[in-house]
């Protein structure tokens, strides 16, 4: 119907292949996950007599700057030649500039993957339960498990969750909730967020595990009624095994496409990445550093998802079956 | 009068050598046929005529010119060298009659009437002039490969080659493609064929090239090789293929 | 939900079309950006090599993984590409979909077989000649299911205008509770913006289902 179906054959691959002979990237994602999980741990698990405190990054950042200052000048005197030392002495000041906003940074990219994580997963079932249903499913059921997709996938995310958020009363209703906000539980704001990526994954997941179900073959749940199979039995034990493998490809899609959008969150006032980086620029007027680091944080985990797809990819593979050739 | 000379060609693809020391010549309206197991080199050899390949040393003439020499213009070269694909590669995109045309008008300029003419003539020469607005998934394979043999017979080529023109046919299709084949060496075309049609090398061909593991094992009318063959190898081979071993 | 809420929204009905007109306009400019940026650079990673081929790719990657907010307040605040917010949304999208157009042209031309740009040198084309007649005519119509993809998330991802204040439809919306302090119709006017987004998107996708048919390649089947 919609036309909107990209089938798990051809699917366009929008991950990024982060090949083997390039050292430094694996050593780039090695520092930043290393430096994130280390953040994380002083900031949450901690005793506040021996962490480092919130604000306060790892690293100085007076080191830096005068370093910076020190090349500007060495530049300057230089002339012409001077020109790659003044780029060092730039990127040395940018460094500068962005190590004080980092602690809050990491406490904005742990919601993120949070919103993330918890989206894709908590998605996933009623994704299951909605494509069977399209696909197995009798007129009724179809219908209903088409209208549901179509309706989420044809409006944007953003108003999404702006009725969510604004429109219906969830906010009372979630505030309530005991250990929302506490420690590392999410606040209101992020669970209403959760949930507005909980439908809408669920949507896409449902497309993407509907045409993996579609491109197995037909014969194969003939060949499980055959041996005495029920009809559920047999997508359960036959069918999905093989479909959920197809379904690889969209699902790197969709971690994808969640990890960057889970910033329109920050429209909600929910405080991930994205809120953290926007604040602090309109604080402190440095627009390009915060941007700039809030992109390279985003294409850290991007690069971090799709490594971690084509890893999932690999292991579940079977000969003739999935699998990256 | 000597069209094609090809002179001790060598070609490999990394360890594996696939042409060594390849040398034969055709004149002018002569039908050579080249023949031999897979892997033997047969369509290496056809593709390094009109440079589709690159040799690594040795040469090939096409009249006065030397193919294989890097300053040869390789697109006005391939003007003289008419290809017959055994995929077919029609344009998938456009219809029988805008296949053969395209050539005429992008390639050598003519204008729109005047190349649909020469196309619809073309189409008529190999039997398709009623199919001439119809696209090639609607053509079955027969009819899909005549009208590449129009396409390539469009540009008036010097030289025409066959790379195993009905390996990929229905055998109920493999007779309308030789008959055209058959009225082209008639017609005094020269043409070098890669085939297992023996029927048609026997009857068609002036002289039949064995090939075996990128050498000429032996040459010579189709009477010798196929009646009094001087090797064992292609012995071997021709009665294998006479009783359907290779396909 | 009230009758008086629904009726606030009629009220306002212009105002929100208008936002629809606004978002339309942005989706076709910048869907036009996009194909003039990506169907080049599509091809480039397809047939270029060294520097180029690199840095297109680079800048691809790039685009792909930052969030479109993202791209947008960069273009807006840093580099300022312009006074009118509808200008910078335009290329902001643009760029981005540029970069997934990119993807869908490469992989449309390297689906078109290689005999067929065979074929196409061997009766004299040059390799630009030939893949300019042969092999794009195929690939454009091969990618028109990633286009139609491509056309509803931009459709939809106008709506992140919001953030720099352009006032397509889905800030209309939240203006209008906001401003005129109409707090109880918030669900309506969302819901009413929800509808008219989904009525353009399946609008759009019937529309471009009707261009592919009409310039689809007969096969001999009947499909």
């Amino acid at each position: 119907m919609s036309a909107e179906e990209p089938t798990a054959a051809d699917e366009v691959r929008t991950t990024i292949d982060v090949s083997t002979d390039r050292p430094w990237a694996w050593l780039g994602l090695a520092v930043f996950w290393g430096w994130l999980v280390v953040r994380w741990v002083n900031d949450f698990l901690l005793p506040e007599s021996i962490a480092v405190p919130g604000a306060q990054s790892f690293l100085p950042a007076a080191p830096f700057a005068s370093a910076a200052e020190s090349l500007a000048v060495t530049a300057a005197s230089l002339g012409a030649v001077g020109v790659p030392l003044d780029f060092v002495a730039g990127l040395l000041s940018f460094v500068a500039g962005a190590i004080p906003s980092l602690p809050a940074l990491a406490r904005g990219a742990w919601l993120t993957i949070v919103l993330t994580v918890a989206g894709i997963a908590l998605g996933f079932p009623i994704a299951v339960l909605l494509s069977v249903a399209r696909v197995y499913g009798g007129r009724g059921l179809r219908w209903l498990s088409l209208s549901y997709t179509e309706l989420i996938r044809g409006t944007p995310l953003l108003a999404q969750l702006f009725v969510l958020y604004f429109g219906l009363p969830l906010t009372q209703i979630v505030r309530e909730v005991p250990g929302v906000g506490s420690g590392f539980i999410p606040g209101t704001a992020a669970v209403v967020a959760i949930l507005g990526f909980t439908i809408n994954s669920a949507a896409y997941q449902a497309e993407y595990i509907r045409s993996a179900l579609e491109s197995v073959d037909a014969g194969q749940l003939t060949a499980a009624r055959s041996i005495g199979l029920s009809k559920r039995e047999g997508i359960r034990y036959v069918v999905l095994p093989q479909g959920l493998r197809y379904a690889i490809p969209g699902w790197s899609n969709e971690f994808v496409y969640l990890i960057k959008y889970s910033s329109l969150a920050a429209f909600i006032t929910v405080r991930e990445l994205f809120f953290r980086a926007e604040s602090i620029a309109n604080d402190t007027f440095q627009y390009t550093e915060l941007y700039v680091l809030a992109g390279l944080f985003y294409i850290a985990l991007v690069v971090s998802a799709s490594v971690l797809m084509n890893a999932v990819e690999d292991w579940t593979a079977i000969p003739g079956l999935g699998g990256r050739r | 009068m000597t069209l094609l000379r090809v002179e001790t060609v060598d070609k490999s693809y990394g360890d594996e050598e696939v042409l060594n020391g390849v040398s034969f010549e055709m004149d002018r309206g002569d039908v050579d046929v080249l023949m031999g197991p897979s892997g033997s080199g047969k369509s290496t050899m056809l593709r390094c005529v009109n440079r589709l390949t690159d040799v690594d040393s040795g040469h090939i003439w096409l009249d006065e010119t030397d193919v294989t020499a890097p300053e040869t213009d390789v697109n006005e070269l391939r003007q003289d060298v008419g290809m017959v694909f055994q995929d077919f590669n029609l344009f998938a995109h456009l219809t029988a009659l805008e296949n053969v045309t395209l050539g005429l008008k992008r390639v050598r300029g003519m204008p729109e009437a005047e190349a649909r003419d020469a196309a619809r003539d073309h189409l008529e020469q190999v039997g398709l002039a009623a199919q001439a607005e119809s696209y090639p998934a609607e053509l079955s394979g027969g009819q899909q490969q005549r009208v590449g043999i129009a396409r390539a017979l469009a540009m008036e080529p010097k030289l025409m080659l066959f790379d195993e023109p009905t390996s990929a046919l229905d055998p109920e299709l493999v007779g309308e493609v030789v008959d055209v084949m058959a009225d082209l060496a008639e017609g005094g075309m020269t043409m070098l064929v890669v085939s297992h049609e023996m029927g048609f090398a026997r009857s068609a061909a002036d002289d039949i090239h064995f090939l075996d593991n990128g050498r000429i094992v032996e040459s010579g009318p189709p009477e010798q090789l196929f009646e009094r063959p001087e090797h064992d190898r292609t012995e071997a081979f021709l009665t294998g293929l006479q009783s359907g071993e290779h396909r | 939900m009230q009758a008086g809420d629904w009726a606030f929204v009629l009220d306002n009905a212009d105002y929100l079309l208008t936002g629809a007109g606004v978002t339309v306009g942005l989706t076709f400019a910048a869907l036009a950006v996009g194909f003039l940026l990506g169907f080049p650079a599509g091809a480039v990673e397809v047939y270029g090599d060294g520097l180029l081929a690199r840095a297109v790719s680079a800048s691809g990657v790039l685009l792909r993984g930052t969030p479109i907010v993202v791209i947008m307040l960069v273009l807006f605040f840093v580099v300022s590409v312009s006074q009118s917010a509808f200008v910078t949304a335009a290329v902001g999208l643009g760029l981005r979909s540029a970069a997934y157009q990119s993807q869908i042209f490469r992989g449309a031309l390297q689906s078109v077989d290689e005999g067929q740009l065979e074929a196409a040198r061997a009766i004299g084309m040059s390799r630009f000649e030939a893949i300019r007649h042969v092999v794009v005519p195929q690939a454009l119509r091969r990618s028109m299911p990633g286009f139609q993809n491509e056309f509803t998330i931009v459709l939809k991802d106008t709506s992140i205008a919001f953030a720099i204040g352009l006032a397509e439809l889905l800030t209309r919306g939240y203006d209008l509770f906001t401003q005129t302090g109409r707090s109880t119709a918030v669900l309506e006017v969302f819901l009413a913006i929800s509808a008219i987004y989904f009525v353009l998107t399946f609008a759009t996708n019937r529309g471009l289902d009707r261009l592919a048919d009409y310039y689809a390649i007969p096969s001999g089947e009947n499909r």
